[in-house]
């Protein structure tokens, strides 16, 4: 199957905070990981939180190390996911399928005259 | 088996490209804000995003902050900015998320864009497109799946449209915003990522004519928006049992096509309206009246409605059994043949 590398960044773990110290990484290079699994440990000032995966796929870079202060909005790691062959549906909904061959139970008469 | 009209003569000559009905209002709107240095295109994460259905895709990249912007999540303020930028003679192409978020928004559209005009005796215009992604049938949480037709239909001095396909998306569009009523711009959600070949050519019909997709003679199935698909379908399945349906696309609910219908009707003798709306007091009410007062004496059975219940619209797992199926549409269709 055709994959495609989807790279995270440090997202706004707070109100505003501009930054956050990696703790630890839950996953290493090669790893398979589930969406919403543990993925890294970060601190902020205000709390440690454990951040979850946003993806379902292999973990191809860790672009930081522990302890080191990455800015919201660097790269965090970089995912290979398994790509998409139809359309994609936006942030919101699915791509209705379409059947080849649509089902029906219902037969009609046609008219007599 | 039916022929399927081609719909060439509703356009001038034009190159033919495969588009999404995504992309062909993004070529629209591309063509809009070109030929046109008023116009101008807003709403939540149309600008850098691009739109979450990828209609405003790169526009802003294209056109510049200053025609092409994100706004503040807030429908009622997009809406009332639209009004502020029209007096000023700006030609605003609001863009509200999702139908749902059209509630919030409704003063603003009700009491100001739809009657500025006649409020002014005509000197102050409102020519705003609003963009409103419509309609169920992609699984999506509550408040993305809402009809609000009859609600902008029985509002006087808005226009509603409704694309079924993408080059009716691409002409209906520009059509809208060229126009110098305020124009609710419905977009299936259903039928975006729909692909056929699109000419990228100029509309030559006018505003609020409906057209015949398909030709037939033992009955007349009309909708608009996705529902033309789904009667394209039954149209289709009728067709194996000897039964030869037409099927009316409206596309333009306000001002609506009667002699479209009533010429339909009178040949094929009976009538079928499918729209996902709730039943009651939806639009399937007024076509319905409007053939009866029209077309009488020719109606060899009472007009059939096929619609979506009188319910809250349903969480995403039961569209399905809520939006018209093609058996509704077929035992309504069986209904009128045997009446």
């Amino acid at each position: 199957m055709a994959e495609e590398t989807i790279t995270f960044t440090l997202p706004d773990l707070g109100e505003g905070l501009v930054e956050a110290t990696l703790l630890d990484w839950e996953v290493d290079v090669g790893d398979h990981i589930a969406r919403n699994a543990p993925l890294v440990e970060m601190e902020t000032t205000k709390s440690a939180v454990v951040i979850p995966s946003p993806h379902d796929g292999r973990v191809v870079e860790l672009h930081a190390v522990p302890d080191e202060v990455v800015r919201v909005g660097a790269p965090l790691v970089t995912f290979a996911v398994a790509a998409a062959d139809g359309p994609r549906a936006g942030i919101v909904g699915t791509v209705p399928e379409e059947e080849s061959r649509p089902r029906r139970r219902v037969r009609l008469t046609p008219p007599t005259e | 088996m039916t022929e399927l009209i081609e719909h060439t003569a509703d356009t001038t000559t034009g190159p033919v490209v495969e588009l999404s009905m995504q992309q062909a209002l993004n070529r629209a709107l591309h063509t809009l804000l070109a030929e046109n240095s008023d116009t101008l295109v807003f709403g939540e994460d149309v600008g850098t995003l691009g739109g979450v259905f990828r209609v405003t895709d790169g526009l802003q990249k294209t056109f510049g902050t200053d025609r092409v912007f994100d706004t503040p999540l807030a429908e009622s303020a997009i809406m009332g900015m639209s009004v502020g930028l029209a007096m000023n003679g700006w030609r605003p192409v609001p863009e509200l998320q999702f139908d749902g978020f059209a509630y919030p928004a409704l003063d603003q559209i009700v009491n100001q864009v739809a009657r500025m005009n006649y409020r002014t005796r005509g000197a102050v215009p409102m020519p705003v497109t609003l963009r409103l992604p419509s309609f169920g049938g992609i699984q999506a949480p509550e408040h993305h799946g809402e009809s609000l037709e009859a609600l902008f239909a029985h509002t006087p001095g808005l226009k509603v449209a409704v694309p079924s396909d993408p080059g009716e998306a691409y002409r209906l569009l520009l059509q809208s915003v060229r126009c110098e009523d305020p124009v609710v711009f419905m977009e299936p959600k259903a039928r975006y990522w729909d692909k056929r070949p699109v000419e990228l050519a100029e509309p030559t019909e006018p505003v609020g004519t409906g057209r015949v997709v398909r030709r037939g003679s033992h009955g007349t199935l009309i909708a608009w928006g996705a529902m033309v698909h789904r009667c394209l379908q039954v149209a289709e399945l009728a067709a194996e049992d000897g039964v030869e349906l037409e099927v009316l696309d409206l596309r333009w609910l306000t001002p609506l096509d009667t002699d479209v219908l009533a010429a339909s009707v009178r040949r094929t003798k009976r009538a079928v309206v499918v729209h996902e709306a709730p039943l009651t007091a939806g639009l399937g009410a007024e076509v319905a009246t409007r053939v009866t007062e029209n077309c009488f004496g020719d109606l060899a059975a009472p007009v059939q409605r096929v619609t979506g219940f009188d319910v809250p619209y349903p969480a995403g797992p039961l569209e399905p059994q809520y939006l018209p199926t093609i058996d509704r549409v077929l035992l309504a269709v069986q209904r009128t043949l045997e009446y």
